[in-house]
């Protein structure tokens, strides 16, 4: 059958069954984590280069395939920060704002300098020392190399397949079939609904990659709607945009989760940052080895 | 005797109460039904929100969840869109090269067998220069639209390999035997009316189906135009398509070879849209009824002069955005104010009807906006009249050449991203009509079949 152009080549089982990365011994939560911040990561960066969100998503989403599945990246290979650069450099490239590779290794290299992997509006805003973010040519040349030679890992990776379709536009066309424009609070229903969205495009979950657009737009509508205490039509409405019970509900769940995860992850990882490069994913291994490591013996001591 | 196999009173009893026990089968079977969308109805009001399945946290609002009763699942249909999966890119060692067809600016082309189908497809090896962007723009689009147009007029591409070279990027395409320039350097006599109205419908169609989906192709010239063996008609080679970009976002000049360029970009216009297309298919169409390419500038100028000589002068009337474009102004054009400038130089196709002409002259607009979408182009009475089209089936074949070695004629590229914009300075184009008396003396007589 010939692909629709409005449906995103989806995850298939064995794509989520296990990863490169675990094969390569990395624990499913570590990656889960690095996960969250790579698309955390890639968002700041698409903020900080003043990209427009459909941009930023389409980065985020090439950058969680790329991890999918045993033939895709690895995590001791390619480290989540390069390849959430080469991921928006590549995005920005096909759309009509291509920004060069100076502006991204910039940027990149003034977040790498932020003392957190939880990124928030205000800190973005600070303006730290210059000192500490300058690249210099040399420190440049060799990250534009880096660049490119992960930009065509990525396009291998996927065969190609950079087709992204996201469901921003569905789901004001949803909201408008909905007829809910007419009222007062239209605006914070939509506003509440993108914002679903964008949520779930940081998902550790991929939600992106296992539901089509119509179903996430479906699903964010419905949370909003639950929120801001609009009355949805009393019949079984998602199923006219293709979505059944099943679905809307793990993806309401999925959504919803990702707030209690976060903060939890923010404690897990208080006062250090989510390794993004391949140094610091070693380094975390050794860390967590030793900690077993002394566990086991203190389980030997006692035992003993 | 009554017959062994009549119904008998016990049949009868039999068969009804069958019939009775599916009746309340069915009733039963709606009654449950409606219970459960009554339940269905309940839930929806009291349930904070569908059911769950899998959770990532313990949230306290995730424990305010209510089992969700059993219902029935619902038997309306739902449509699903697919779009398939994605997987790594195979290796270029899957394919064993059969010889090589063309080098062009682009890559090389060559013709290969799939080893494990035996299919016989064309590899396109794209040229790398990795100096400034990373991977080219331009063969990330030409993959991004190809990979998004599926159109029998439109070369399909099958995927994408990878070599030993990590640089190394290959194309599978569907292999088409002959291209339109070589076709025709090879052939005798030019294309038959019918013929040259079956392949111009053709390569209507692929552009239309292109500028109904936003994308411009930027480089319609014959050798970029296939042909296969059935007739059928497919466009290739999309290194400078590209998506229409938002409104006002300054496009690139350099785009289209230099003899099926526009004059509006020959001027240096930023701001062009699907029209470029339209004068590069009218030249196409020309050269299809001459056999031969009928604008072969040898520069930008000698091309703008070549133009101006076919089709006219342009004038405030007939473009009046004409002299706000960027060369314009070193234009020294003939102005003679008792002379009529002559418009569209029919002399040069005797053999083309009324209506052709019609036709190639509204292609070879010089005004962009006066040209025909492709659409009009498709519903114009050139295609209705005698001689009709040549069913496609009943196309001549020819000898093939993909491969073979032979002489070529030098024709100029496409020009490349990041040359230097040679512009048009000032120049005196008084005299391009000086030849033009004698060619409208006319051409002479001569038979020519359908």
């Amino acid at each position: 059958m010939r692909p629709s152009p409005l449906a995103n080549p989806l995850a298939t089982v064995a794509h989520l069954e296990t990863s490169a990365s675990q094969l390569d011994s990395i624990p499913p939560d570590l990656e889960d984590s690095i996960r969250f911040a790579g698309a955390s990561l890639t968002q700041a960066a698409g903020v900080l280069l003043r990209l427009p969100q459909e941009v930023i998503a389409q980065g985020i989403v090439l950058f969680q395939r790329f991890y999918l599945g045993p033939p895709g990246g690895s995590l001791t290979e390619y480290g989540a920060e390069q390849v959430s650069a080469a991921s928006l450099y590549l995005t920005a490239k096909l759309s009509a704002y291509p920004k060069s590779a100076r502006s991204v290794v910039n940027v990149y290299a003034y977040l790498s300098n932020l003392p957190t992997s939880f990124y928030d509006a205000e800190s973005l805003q600070k303006r730290g020392l210059e000192k500490e973010y300058f690249v210099s040519e040399g420190t440049y040349e060799r990250r534009r190399s880096t660049l490119f030679t992960t930009e065509q890992v990525i396009l291998r990776t996927l065969g190609f397949n950079t087709h992204v379709q996201l469901p921003y536009t569905l789901c004001i066309t949803y909201l408008q079939a909905l007829d809910t424009f007419s009222h007062p609070r239209a605006p914070e229903l939509a506003k509440r609904a993108i914002a679903y969205l964008n949520t779930a495009l940081l998902s550790p979950q991929c939600l992106y990659l296992t539901h089509q657009p119509s179903a996430l737009a479906t699903a964010a509508i419905y949370l909003a709607a639950r929120e801001v205490g609009i009355k949805m039509p009393e019949c079984e409405w998602w199923e006219v945009f293709d979505t059944d019970r099943e679905m809307l509900g793990f993806l309401c769940v999925g959504m919803l989760s990702l707030e209690g995860w976060v903060s939890e992850e923010k404690g897990r990882w208080a006062g250090r940052s989510v390794p993004v490069s391949v140094e610091g994913v070693a380094e975390e291994m050794r860390r967590r080895k030793e900690e077993t490591g002394l566990d086991d013996d203190m389980q030997r001591a006692v035992n003993g | 005797m009554a017959s062994r196999w009549a119904n008998d009173e016990a049949d009868k009893v039999e068969e009804l109460r069958r019939k009775k026990d599916k009746e309340e089968k069915k009733r039963l079977k709606l009654q449950k039904q409606q219970e459960a969308e009554a339940a269905a109805l309940a839930t929806q009001e009291t349930e904070s929100r569908p059911a769950k399945r899998r959770r990532l946290s313990t949230g306290e609002d995730d424990d305010q969840e209510v089992p969700k009763p059993n219902e029935p699942e619902a038997d309306r249909k739902l449509i699903r869109f697919e779009a398939g999966t994605w997987s790594p890119c195979r290796h270029v060692s899957h394919f064993e090269t059969l010889n090589q067809i063309e080098e062009g600016s682009y890559g090389w082309v060559s013709r290969a067998r799939d080893t494990t189908t035996n299919q016989v497809v064309a590899l396109k090896k794209v040229k790398m220069d990795y100096a400034q962007d990373g991977f080219p723009i331009t063969a990330l689009r030409e993959i991004q639209i190809l990979q998004r147009s599926h159109h029998p007029n439109i070369v399909s591409l099958q995927e994408i390999l990878s070599g030993d070279d990590p640089q190394e990027c290959v194309l599978v395409m569907e292999f088409l035997e002959h291209d339109l320039k070589t076709l025709q350097e090879d052939m005798s006599e030019p294309f038959m009316a019918s013929e040259v109205k079956t392949l111009l419908r053709q390569l209507v169609q692929g552009v239309q189906y292109l500028h109904t989906n936003s994308i411009m192709h930027r480089d319609l010239k014959t050798s970029n135009i296939l042909l296969n063996n059935r007739g059928q008609l497919k466009l290739a080679d999309f290194g400078m398509a590209r998506y229409t970009p938002p409104p006002n976002a300054p496009l690139t000049q350099l785009v289209v070879t230099l003899w099926y360029r526009s004059p509006e970009l020959l001027l240096g216009t930023r701001d062009y849209s699907t029209e470029v297309d339209m004068w590069s298919v009218g030249c196409i169409f020309g050269e299809l009824i001459l056999k031969e390419p009928i604008l072969s500038g040898k520069n930008e100028v000698d091309q703008l002069s070549l133009i101006f000589s076919l089709c006219g002068l342009p004038s405030e009337k007939t473009w009046p955005a004409f002299y706000r474009l960027p060369n314009a102004r070193s234009l020294k054009l003939p102005r003679d104010p008792q002379h009529k400038t002559p418009g569209f130089n029919r002399a040069r196709f005797p053999f083309l009807t009324a209506s052709g002409i019609d036709l190639l002259s509204a292609l070879l607009s010089l005004n962009p906006e006066n040209r025909p979408s492709a659409t009009d182009v498709l519903s114009h009475p050139y295609f209705g009249e005698q001689p009709k089209p040549k069913p496609a089936q009943m196309f001549p074949t020819f000898p093939s050449k993909a491969g073979q070695e032979r002489r070529r004629k030098r024709s100029p590229n496409a020009p490349k991203r990041g040359d230097e914009v040679q512009g048009v300075k000032n120049v005196d184009f008084s005299s391009i009509f000086a030849a033009r008396e004698e060619g409208e003396k006319g051409a002479g007589f001569m038979l020519k079949m359908a």
